[in-house]
C-alpha cells in the first residue's frame, strides 16, 4: 500500500476536529434552527431587530397605551429590521469576499510570475519607462 | 469532516460548497423570520379575546398574504437559480478520473497520462489505525491536486451507487451504462469524506469515499508511486 503522500494523517485530523466539537458546542441555535453564533452576520441582525423591537414596542405603547397593539407593532418593526439588517450585512459580507478573493488571485499572479515577463509590478515600471522614451525632452525640461 | 451531533453543513472546501452554505444561510434566515411570526400569530390567537364568527372575506388581508409570500418565493429563488448555474458552468479541467461503484467498494481511473486504476475498499474497524474514523477510512485514497479544476466521471458496474463529499458540495448518482459529470475546485489541502449515498445492497453504508487535495507536485510523487505498485 502506498502511504499517503502528504500532509495529513487521520491523526491530523482529530486534534482540530476536537477544537472544532468544543467550539460548536458552544452554538447557540433560535427556535433550534439559527445558530446565530457561527452563521455570518446572523448575531447583529437578531440584535438590531430586538433593539428596534423594543424602541418600536415600547414607543407605540407610550403613544397609544395599547398594548396588544404594541406588541404586533414590536413583532413586525423585529422582522422588518432583522431582515434589513441581515441583507445589508450580507451584501457587505459578499462584496469583501469577492475582494478577498482578488486579493488572494493577485497575490497568486505576483508569486507566481515574479521575475518573468507577465510579473504584473514589471508592467507599471514597463509603461512609465515607455512614457519616459515617448516624451523624451521631459526630463531634460524638467532638469 | 462530520462530528458527532453535527447539525450543520461541514466547512466549504470548495467555491461552490461556500456559496450552498452562503444560500443555505440566507435561506435559513427567511424560515426563522417566517416561524418567529407564525409563532407569535398562534400566541396571538390563542391569547384574545375577540372573537368575530360573522366576517366573510377582507381583500386586503388576502391581497398581503398573496404578495408579500411571492415576494419571498423570489428572495429565494434569485440566489438559489444562480447557485445552479454558477454549478453548470463550462469549465476546463486539468484532470479527469473515473469513479466507478461497485458491491461495495469504489474503484479509480486516471487515465489522462498512464493507466493508473485502483479499488479502494473501506477499512474494517478491527483494523483501524489510531486516530482513523470508524467506517470512513479506505486503503486506498482518491487523491488529487489541490486549485485545479478536476472532472470527474461517476459510474457503477452493476447497480445504482452515489459519489458524495459534502464539504465539496458534490453528489452524482452512479448509474450503470451511464457517465455522470462531476466537476470542482477544491481550495485547500485535506483530506475529505463521503459516503455512497444510493441504497445499493447489504454493504451500503460500507463503501466510504476518501479524497486527498494535495500540492500538484506531491500529486505527481504519489502517481507515480501507485503506478510503480500497480
Amino acid at each position: 500500500m502506498v502511504p499517503s503522500p502528504i500532509l495529513l494523517q487521520s491523526s491530523d485530523i482529530l486534534a482540530p476536529t476536537v477544537f472544532t466539537i468544543n467550539l460548536l458546542m458552544m452554538s447557540f441555535n433560535l427556535l433550534g434552527i439559527l445558530d446565530v453564533q457561527n452563521t455570518p452576520c446572523a448575531r447583529d441582525s437578531v440584535l438590531y431587530g430586538s433593539a428596534g423591537a423594543l424602541v418600536a414596542g415600547v414607543g407605540h405603547f407610550l403613544a397609544t397605551s395599547r398594548v396588544k397593539r404594541s406588541f404586533d407593532f414590536g413583532v413586525g418593526s423585529f422582522l422588518l429590521t432583522t431582515l434589513g439588517t441581515w441583507m445589508f450585512c450580507r451584501y457587505q459580507n459578499a462584496k469583501l469576499r469577492i475582494q478577498h478573493r482578488m486579493v488572494q488571485e493577485g497575490m497568486k499572479n505576483k508569486v507566481m510570475y515574479e521575475g518573468t515577463k507577465m510579473d504584473p509590478t514589471k508592467k507599471a515600471d514597463r509603461s512609465s519607462r515607455d512614457n519616459q522614451i515617448d516624451n523624451p525632452g521631459s526630463t531634460a525640461r524638467e532638469r | 469532516m462530520a462530528h458527532p451531533s453535527q447539525l450543520g453543513f461541514q466547512d466549504a472546501a470548495s467555491p461552490i460548497m461556500e456559496e450552498l452554505l452562503h444560500f443555505h444561510d440566507h435561506t435559513l434566515m427567511i424560515v426563522f423570520l417566517i416561524s418567529t411570526l407564525v409563532l407569535y400569530i398562534i400566541v396571538a390567537m390563542v391569547t384574545t379575546k375577540l372573537t368575530n364568527k360573522y366576517i366573510l372575506d377582507s381583500q386586503e388581508i388576502e391581497i398581503v398574504w398573496t404578495i408579500l409570500p411571492a415576494i419571498i418565493l423570489i428572495m429565494i429563488a434569485l440566489p438559489s437559480l444562480r447557485i445552479l448555474y454558477l454549478m453548470d458552468e463550462i469549465n476546463d479541467p486539468h484532470i479527469t478520473i473515473k469513479a466507478l461503484g461497485h458491491q461495495w467498494y469504489w474503484s479509480y481511473e486516471y487515465t489522462d497520462y498512464e493507466n493508473l486504476e485502483f479499488d479502494s475498499y473501506m477499512i474494517q474497524t478491527e483494523d483501524l489505525g489510531p486516530g482513523q474514523f470508524r467506517l470512513l477510512e479506505t486503503d486506498h485514497r482518491m487523491v488529487v491536486p489541490m486549485e485545479s479544476p478536476i472532472r470527474v466521471l461517476v459510474t457503477a458496474e452493476d447497480v445504482l451507487h452515489a459519489w458524495t463529499i459534502p464539504a465539496l458540495g458534490v453528489k452524482m448518482d452512479a448509474v450503470p451504462g451511464r457517465l455522470n459529470q462531476a466537476a470542482f475546485i477544491i481550495s485547500r489541502p485535506g483530506v475529505y469524506y463521503g459516503q455512497c449515498s444510493e441504497i445499493c445492497g447489504a454493504n451500503h453504508s460500507f463503501m466510504p469515499i476518501v479524497v486527498e487535495a494535495v500540492p500538484l507536485e506531491h500529486f505527481e510523487n504519489w502517481s507515480s508511486l501507485m503506478l510503480e505498485e500497480v
